[in-house]
């Protein structure tokens, strides 16, 4: 199993991977980490830059060496510029990786540092931002590529063998809306494939899905789109997630949730649509449905 | 005898010359500053809800004329005259200035944009911590690298995504400067279009720290960077920005620094480590002013040529006058664990909160004896 894994990360993974055989190997910057919503995760409408790892009070480590350069202690700070990630600190870590260790216990901030170790204590994991639940928020920017980086690129794997969720799909156009596995036929004409998915995650920060790291959809046997949540950048004043086909929060999901696919046309015939998932431990779900168009 | 007659001629001279200096070449000793006290008014410890109101039949219900104040555990509203319109508990969060407040919870639902008298104006369904800037209200958005700005209706204005988080913010009328934790200063003028895009550099770790604007949006001004730390200003000539001053620091800091220009836009008072500096947009030169931990910084009295500072920590804070030159004018030290300050003309209002809880607000007026 851990071989196949690997073996996933090489190919997909593979910018990073190379990063993190250079860099000194990241760890797990809580004890006993839970994801509780990943990167690309829609909150409140913003994607998630950074990943949420759920705990109630446990203490926050530097991943790795760096030099801790920013201190925003909410205890502390001047009120005039909130901070919706509450308190945090901004380690710069080896080859202009930042890391943003935010959601801090108000006060517990570490300001005396200045040169971090790896495993340095830099506060209490808290719930002092717009975080639903206690936990850790770890975001790292690329400061080079000016861009935020998945952090499980560059994480040690967790043991997670759950595959995400599929829980529905969809081919909508401007008047109508078919549900996959419910209809059978549907006229002619141009739709977009949306699904309902999410990683399967043992807590949950998120009233929304967690965003699954690749989705790919094929039709007839033909790759038509697939989507990774590696990273985020930032281009003419809006924030866009991943590498391949950056796309903004609009151009991702529906107001439902459900996250676009593609726009294809689907002429006379019979069609067969099917959807895979992936999660960050290489676990995958396929789904697939038949319809005929007429 | 003749010896006689040249002494007291002699005489005659030095003193007739001295009758003459005295009238001629006086020069009138300096008036004395004094800070006379007006009134001082207790705060009532506040027990009611959040949302507090100004009584209806009040004559500060439709005053237009009110100070804001948050001072220890509670925020509110007095007049001039030392009537408070109300005091509240503070809430989870706050935004608050003179033209009106929004109390907020810590993942709140909607923003109820509130008068000074407590009346709701608007309400906003838009995720993220309000501020204020001046009368400019902005949002600051989930991740702390997005903000939006809204106006008086609660209607947002623009919106943005920045590339890194968002470590610094100052604004003038016209424009709206984001400090970033990449090193990169953006201006967003009022429309929502990108008005200035600069990275100071020069630092082995680039960062914004501090910046501000001055009140004409003419001169923006960040400290930047670690190893070395630097002040820079930026002019805008015709349509673009250009740095006019920079200077390395000895500072360190790796935290928010305070940091703006004074209301006639002739000085710009930063934070160092060992008190506050201050910088002649005119002459384009520095001053450095001693104090201990400031708590308040970048009040400007452009009548007295005067900047005023609240410094100190712990239950022990001072008022401090200083000029631009400089030169600690005078200071007066009083106890409280938190300390609020807010100038109109010559007037200055002094907030002391205790730690026990008991709080009151002192107006303080400068006048010339």
């Amino acid at each position: 199993m851990k071989v196949r894994l690997g073996a996933r990360r090489t190919l997909v993974f593979a910018p990073y991977i190379f990063a993190a055989s250079i860099l000194s190997a990241m760890g797990w910057p809580l004890d006993a980490p839970v994801p509780a919503a990943t990167f690309g995760t829609l909150n409140s409408g913003h994607f998630l830059t950074a990943v949420a790892l759920a705990s109630d009070g446990g203490l926050v480590h530097s991943a790795d060496e760096g030099e801790l350069v920013f201190v925003y202690d909410q205890k502390s700070a001047s009120p005039s510029l909130p901070s919706t990630i509450g308190s945090y600190v901004v380690v710069e870590h080896p080859r202009g990786m930042a890391g943003v260790y935010a959601e801090l216990a108000r006060g517990s901030a570490s300001s005396y540092l200045e040169k971090v170790k790896p495993g340095a204590l830099l506060g209490t994991a808290g719930a002092s931002g717009m975080a639903a639940g206690p936990g850790l928020l770890f975001g790292l920017f690329d400061r080079k590529a000016e861009r935020w980086v998945n952090p499980f690129l560059l994480l040690p794997p967790l043991g997670d063998t759950t595959p995400p969720v599929i829980r529905s799909a969809l081919l909508a156009n401007s008047g109508s809306s078919y549900a996959l596995g419910e209809v059978k036929s549907l006229p002619q004409g141009v739709y977009t494939v949306a699904a309902d998915l999410s990683d399967a995650l043992a807590s949950s920060w998120s009233a929304g899905n967690a965003a699954p790291y690749y989705v790919r959809l094929m039709i007839d046997g033909a790759k038509v789109a697939e989507f990774t949540s590696d990273v985020a950048a930032v281009k003419d004043g809006m924030l866009r997630l991943s590498s391949q086909s950056p796309k903004t929060t609009l151009e991702y999901a529906r107001p439902d949730g459900k996250i676009i696919l593609a726009s294809r046309l689907f002429a006379r015939g019979r069609s067969i649509i099917e959807i895979l998932v992936r999660d960050y431990a290489g676990n995958e779900r396929r789904s697939s449905w038949t319809v005929s168009v007429e | 005898m003749e010896e006689t007659g040249k002494k007291r001629l002699a005489i005659v001279i030095i003193a007739f010359v001295g009758v003459v200096y005295f009238f001629v070449c006086a020069v009138p000793l300096p008036k004395e500053l004094v800070l006379e006290p007006r009134w001082s008014t207790a705060l009532e410890t506040p027990v009611g809800p959040t949302v507090a109101a100004t009584p209806a039949g009040s004559d500060l219900a439709s005053s237009k004329d009110l100070i804001s104040f948050t001072l220890g555990s509670s925020f509110g509203y007095f007049s001039p005259e030392g009537k408070v319109a109300f005091s509240a508990p503070m809430p989870f969060g706050l935004a608050i200035s003179d033209a009106g407040y929004v109390a907020y919870d810590q993942v709140p639902a909607s923003l109820s944009l509130r008068s000074p008298q407590g009346g709701e104006t608007a309400k906003v369904v838009e995720a993220g911590y309000p501020f204020y800037s001046g009368k400019r209200l902005f949002v600051m958005r989930p991740g702390q690298n997005s903000a939006a700005e809204l106006g008086s209706d609660g209607r947002v204005l623009w919106q943005r995504d920045f590339s890194s988080l968002i470590t610094a913010f100052a604004s003038s009328e016209d424009l709206a400067l984001f400090g970033l934790m990449d090193g990169s200063l953006v201006g967003i003028g009022k429309d929502g279009s990108e008005l200035l895009s600069f990275s100071p550099g020069g630092s082995r770790v680039a960062g914004i720290y501090g910046c501000a604007v001055s009140p004409d949006g003419q001169l923006v001004a960040a400290i930047s960077g670690l190893d070395k730390q630097r002040i820079v200003v930026l002019e805008r000539r015709t349509s673009a920005y250009r740095v006019t001053y920079h200077r390395w620091l000895d500072s360190d800091f790796r935290r928010p620094v305070a940091m703006g220009f004074t209301a006639d836009g002739r000085y710009l008072a930063y934070e160092r480590p060992d008190g506050f500096g201050i910088y002649s947009c005119e002459g384009r030169s520095e001053a450095r002013v001693s104090s201990r931990a400031l708590k308040r910084l970048g009040l400007s009295i452009p009548d007295r040529n005067m900047l005023v500072a609240l410094e100190g920590g712990g239950e022990d804070k001072s008022l401090l006058c200083a000029s631009p030159k400089g030169k600690r004018i005078f200071s007066a030290s009083f106890g409280a664990a938190d300390g609020f300050l807010a100038q109109r003309g010559d007037a200055l209002f002094l907030g002391m909160a205790q730690s026990s809880g008991a709080a009151r607000i002192v107006r303080l007026d400068l006048r010339e004896e």
